[in-house]
């Protein structure tokens, strides 16, 4: 039995990022179906997100870059209970901790369009762009069929 | 070099509880405050410095005003539910070094009354105006405080095989221990079908795994040796304290089943000087059920991934290996919202033989660990009957 999923394409308008100067690339990057982490010129890792230096090895030779969109599960939890709307109306829906293929970064994301039977931690995934408001989207994943 | 000065817990008290609709913050501090001083046999003038973790700016200076002090010593790092690890920590080291004479560590909350049970899955604010860090990324996937443990515990499954039915057996212990209590919130024994078939919150964490929301207020007063002499109770001696963090969101958590309890563990049982077997009663953040087993792991108490099988075995109940709880934890007694000091608390009333029904017999050695934010700060004390 599977539950069925909820429409995520509408958010409210309290919910949309307010971009600063760090983060401004990652969230416009997001609009134009880019997912964008920095890169650490020093170290070669990466992160997200964004800031003003590296969190692996303390340089500050950051720069964006886009990254691939694609990762693995880490770990992930089914939100059955959420008193926040529109999460309140949402529920059930999966939250997953995705290892970005680029090494070093990992993000935080709702999978709104997968089963959630079908999740697993090591599953691939691949990122997917929900736009909010008129500049910016949200980052989520769903389970990568390629 | 001038030998340290040896520092313990003198008085304890708690407010009323675990439901008070007619107390505020203040008054629950205020109530717990009187009985603490009265139990150490102590004036409040002799309070030199204060501790207190709470909410909004210069909230501990409020709390001096409330209770007429004039502290010289003030600390109020606030690192969530294990801050008063950390602000005994550091109280233990400056009346070590001289700094102050005597310290009150504070905390009052009517985190029920005045918020309902929404600290776990929302519902009592977080809408609009920009959200500080990492929430701004992670808010708007819905994860809840709840999913974000019950993500870390998803982690744990996966890399050792733990169950869900091993995290319950931590609760129905927690509850055991809470039927001796008669001031605990829940009381009524419960069974791992009970946690089992309670509602899922978050995978895999079912209501019972989580800590009740309550009401309440908690002081515990620390001195020297010398001025414990002529006081009421027999010391109970800080005979070490350690404290770290690894991450603030729980994306963030590089590895997921390891705290930072695997540094401050160590560090304050090398301070003591004891190693984790010497422990009689340990008094577990309880946030939820896999804030025990992780930290039972990262202190040493059971091998890295061995704690569900360790749990499954009945070694938190009292006369098991590692009597956990007693006074029924954050699981079925009391959580006003952050529960750190009232480890100390019950650490302090096992010590000196007055835990009651849920007395842990002969304890000599406790050991605190305080849990705060999303497994993100952990702070370890040990206390023990004799000084070092």
């Amino acid at each position: 039995m599977s539950s069925p999923l909820a429409d995520w394409s509408e958010s409210p308008a309290w919910l949309a990022p307010i971009p600063t100067s760090d983060d401004r690339e990652f969230w416009v990057g997001a609009r134009n179906g880019e997912l964008r982490i920095q890169r650490c010129g020093a170290c070669g890792l990466h992160q997200h997100y964004a800031r003003m230096l590296c969190s692996h090895c303390g340089a500050d030779e950051i720069a964006f870059v886009v990254a691939s969109g694609l990762g693995t599960i880490y770990s992930f939890t089914v939100i059955r209970k959420n008193g926040v709307p529109p999460f309140r109306e949402r529920v059930p829906f999966v939250v997953a901790s995705v290892q970005l293929d680029e090494p070093g970064a990992r993000v935080l994301a709702a999978m709104p369009t997968t089963a959630i039977e079908s999740v697993a931690i090591g599953a691939r995934v691949r990122a997917q762009f929900r736009p909010v408001g008129d500049e910016f989207a949200f980052v989520d994943f769903a389970l990568d069929s390629a | 070099m001038a030998m340290k000065r040896n520092v313990c817990v003198v008085g304890v008290g708690l407010s009323d509880g675990p439901i008070t609709p007619d107390l505020n913050q203040h008054q629950l501090i205020a109530q717990a405050f009187r009985r603490a001083l009265t139990d150490a046999g102590m004036q409040k003038h002799e309070v030199e410095g204060l501790a207190s973790a709470g909410y909004g700016g210069m909230h501990e200076v409020a709390v001096a005003e409330y209770l007429g002090l004039t502290p010289h010593w003030l600390e109020s790092t606030s690192c969530g539910g294990s801050s008063f690890e950390f602000h005994i920590q550091h109280a233990y080291r400056a009346i070590q070094a001289g700094d102050v004479e005597t310290v009150a560590v504070v905390y009052g909350n009517n985190q029920l009354s005045a918020s309902g049970r929404t600290l776990g899955t929302g519902g009592g604010g977080g809408r609009g105006g920009p959200l500080p860090g990492p929430m701004k990324y992670e808010f708007p996937t819905g994860l809840t405080l709840v999913g974000a443990y019950a993500m870390a515990a998803q982690r744990h499954m996966y890399e050792f095989g733990t169950t869900p039915e091993q995290l319950a057996s931590i609760a129905v212990q927690t509850r055991e221990h809470a039927a001796r209590n008669e001031g605990a919130m829940y009381r009524d024994l419960i069974s791992i079908d009970d946690v089992m078939s309670s509602n899922l919150v978050a995978d895999p964490l079912h209501k019972l795994d989580c800590c009740v929301i309550s009401d309440g207020g908690c002081v515990v007063i620390l001195t020297t040796q010398d001025r414990a002499r002529d006081l009421r109770h027999k010391p109970v001696y800080i005979r070490g304290a350690a404290g770290g963090t690894t991450h603030h969101s729980i994306n963030a958590m590089a590895d997921m089943t390891r705290t930072a309890a695997a540094i401050s563990g160590p560090r304050a049982f090398a301070d003591a000087g004891i190693r984790p077997i010497d422990v009689d009663v340990f008094c577990a953040y309880d946030s939820f059920t896999y804030t025990v087993l992780v930290t039972l792991e990262d202190l040493g108490f059971v091998p890295k991934g061995e704690g569900g099988p360790f749990v499954a075995d009945g070694n938190l109940r009292l006369g098991g290996v590692l009597p956990t709880n007693p006074d029924g934890g954050g699981l079925s007694n009391t959580h006003p919202g952050m529960r750190g000091l009232f480890l100390a608390c019950e650490a302090t009333r096992q010590l000196r033989g007055d835990g009651g029904a849920s007395q842990v017999k002969g304890a000599e050695v406790a050991v605190c660990n305080g849990s705060g934010g999303w497994l993100s700060t952990q702070g370890t004390i040990v206390l023990s009957t004799e000084a070092s």
